[in-house]
């Protein structure tokens, strides 16, 4: 068939298909609203885009030139962005991520996550003794401005003066908290792309620096405004630094033991792993930085109720860690559809 | 074809042509969106200065949306285009030609911090030069493609001008040619289009303008007009 007999056949169908592209394709939600439409039916859409893949083929096949080939390519390719678009995110589906699939997903990383933890905690702990042992280490960590700096957020002689700061209003320093904890939690992460050695380091590091400060306030009995500075934000903060790490530690694993997947397709998974967590990070850094500004660095809160508090978000966050999300299985994801092509929404 | 196409054959059995785009037109949408940046977090601590602590407080939640989130946010709502991509006609898509979703976009750009190593996204760099489709570190992992998207220019249909067969018959990419001649003939200047078709002489049998009218009812013809 020539071209032009090929164009005058099909290019009514090809006029509609792009109308109903520009005035339906955009937005499912605005196209369900608008009842005056009278084109192209919805419903006719996938079967018309099938048909148009056809006669793109074969234009393709019959080095039809450019002029036919280029305009149903693009048809085509808006087709194939408004069929295998991923569907809006929902708030419902945001709750359920949190309440259920989250705790989860933590749940599956077991080994990555105690690893994690261990770093974490080993290093604290190491550290915090260390510095008790032998006060003096303290120095090779920081100058003596920094010190005299903590010394003096954490002053049991200035019991009405704000926790844990030497400057800033609560909203100031939850900005501050917001865009240093988070920017920590989320390069946590990112740095396992580094055969997992980032995530290693950055969680040995953390540990290393909290081990030291609190061995050295506790020493030189600073203790009891630290601790009560502390205890209540530990629990989402810690959790979720130790959660970053797994995921970068899992990343780091995907690309040194990709196992019997080929090395970019475990990165790919990983990836998609490490971003869920990531955003389940992101929300426990999110309340943990609101506790911090506004609930720890109350100075006039007695420690057994600050304690009390802490404990209970302890009990919380690990019980919701733990335990959340078992039995029934809110968002099963059965995908009969090769890996690839697991998305798609029609509008 | 030495070219960074790449090609995904959708389920309808066609091949979507993805044309990656390499670091330098991406380097530059990446600065155009420095710029962007930093022209909304400069105008905004003007603003926020005159409220004080609690300005400081809300400037430094929009540094941190500035930094992690406006990518997100951009690429997943707009198409897959930063303002800056837009302006570079770049677009992130999926690595089987599909939109970029939320989350393949959130670890695209998580990712950064690790691209951006050892200083000034030399590990990226690195990265998009060795591929063959140009994706840095966090494209890989996120499975995520940067590829040209050029508003299209259709090429007008040739005029119609009558009809000439040629001398002797054309063969597949001589017909191609011509064709494509016909098709781009109103963007050239008269001396050109005598130039060119004065090269398919044989076909035509004539050169000049008569040439150039040949050519254009040879293409004619042979679209089936």
């Amino acid at each position: 068939m020539k071209q032009a007999h090929f164009v005058a056949r099909h290019e009514r169908e090809w006029e509609q298909f792009a109308q109903w592209l520009d005035a339906r394709a955009g937005s499912p939600r605005s196209a369900r609203a608008a009842r005056a439409w009278r084109g192209m039916r919805d419903e006719d859409m996938p079967a018309r885009y099938r048909r148009l893949c056809q006669q793109l083929a074969l234009a393709r096949r019959r080095n039809y030139s450019p002029v036919v080939t280029a305009r149903l390519q693009e048809l085509m390719q808006r087709g194939h962005n408004a069929l295998y678009r991923p569907a809006p995110p929902r708030w419902r589906r945001a709750l359920e991520f949190l309440l259920a699939d989250f705790p989860r997903l933590v749940r599956a990383q077991r080994g990555c996550l105690w690893a994690s933890a261990g770093l974490f905690v080993v290093s604290t702990v190491a550290m915090y003794l260390a510095v008790r042992w032998r006060p003096e280490l303290i120095h090779s960590l920081f100058d003596p401005q920094q010190l005299a700096q903590f010394e003096s957020m954490y002053d049991p002689a200035a019991p009405d003066a704000r926790l844990g700061r030497d400057s800033g209003s609560d909203l100031a320093m939850f900005g501050y908290y917001i865009a240093n904890n988070i920017g920590i939690g989320f390069r946590t992460f990112a740095s396992g792309l580094l055969a997992g050695v980032g995530s290693l380091l950055v969680l040995v590091f953390n540990g290393v620096i909290f081990g030291a400060v609190a061995g050295h306030l506790q020493g030189i009995g600073h203790g009891g405004p630290f601790w009560r500075f502390v205890a209540g934000h530990s629990a989402p903060e810690l959790s979720a630094i130790v959660v970053a790490g797994a995921a970068g530690l899992r990343l780091g694993l995907d690309l040194v033991a990709p196992g019997r997947r080929s090395r970019l397709d475990a990165l790919v998974e990983g990836g998609k792993v490490g971003g869920k967590l990531c955003l389940g990070v992101f929300a426990m850094l999110l309340f943990a930085a609101f506790v911090e500004a506004f609930w720890s660095s109350i100075g006039s809160i007695p420690g057994p109720v600050k304690f009390a508090v802490g404990g209970l978000l302890w009990a919380l966050v690990l019980g919701w860690l733990g335990f959340a999300g078992r039995g029934r299985s809110v968002t099963a994801e059965p995908s009969p559809l090769p890996p690839g092509r697991q998305r798609g929404s029609a509008a | 074809m030495l070219d960074t196409f790449r090609e995904v054959h959708t389920p309808e059995g066609v091949a979507l042509r993805l044309p990656a785009a390499g670091p330098v037109p991406r380097a530059l949408a990446w600065l155009i969106d420095l710029g962007i940046r930093f022209g909304v977090l400069g105008a905004s601590s003007a603003l926020l200065g005159v409220l004080g602590n609690a300005g400081i407080g809300v400037y430094l939640i929009l540094v941190f949306v500035m930094l992690w989130l406006y990518p997100v946010v951009f690429e997943a709502m707009f198409d897959g285009q930063t303002p800056g991509k837009r302006a570079m006609e770049l677009r992130v898509v999926s690595a089987d030609g599909a939109p970029v979703g939320w989350l393949a976009s959130f670890v695209r750009n998580l990712l950064r911090t690790v691209d951006a190593l050892p200083l000034g996204y030399g590990f990226g760099l690195a990265a998009s030069l060795w591929d063959p489709f140009g994706r840095r570190l966090g494209d890989m992992v996120a499975g995520t493609l940067v590829v040209h998207a050029p508003r299209l220019r259709m090429t007008s249909t040739p005029p119609v001008a009558g009809m000439h067969a040629p001398a002797h018959p054309l063969r597949p990419e001589e017909q191609l040619a011509v064709i494509a001649f016909a098709e781009r003939a109103a963007q050239l200047t008269p001396e050109r289009q005598e130039e060119l078709a004065d090269i398919a002489e044989p076909a035509t049998g004539a050169r000049g303008e008569l040439g150039v009218m040949r050519l254009l009812g040879i293409s004619n013809w042979l679209l089936g007009r």
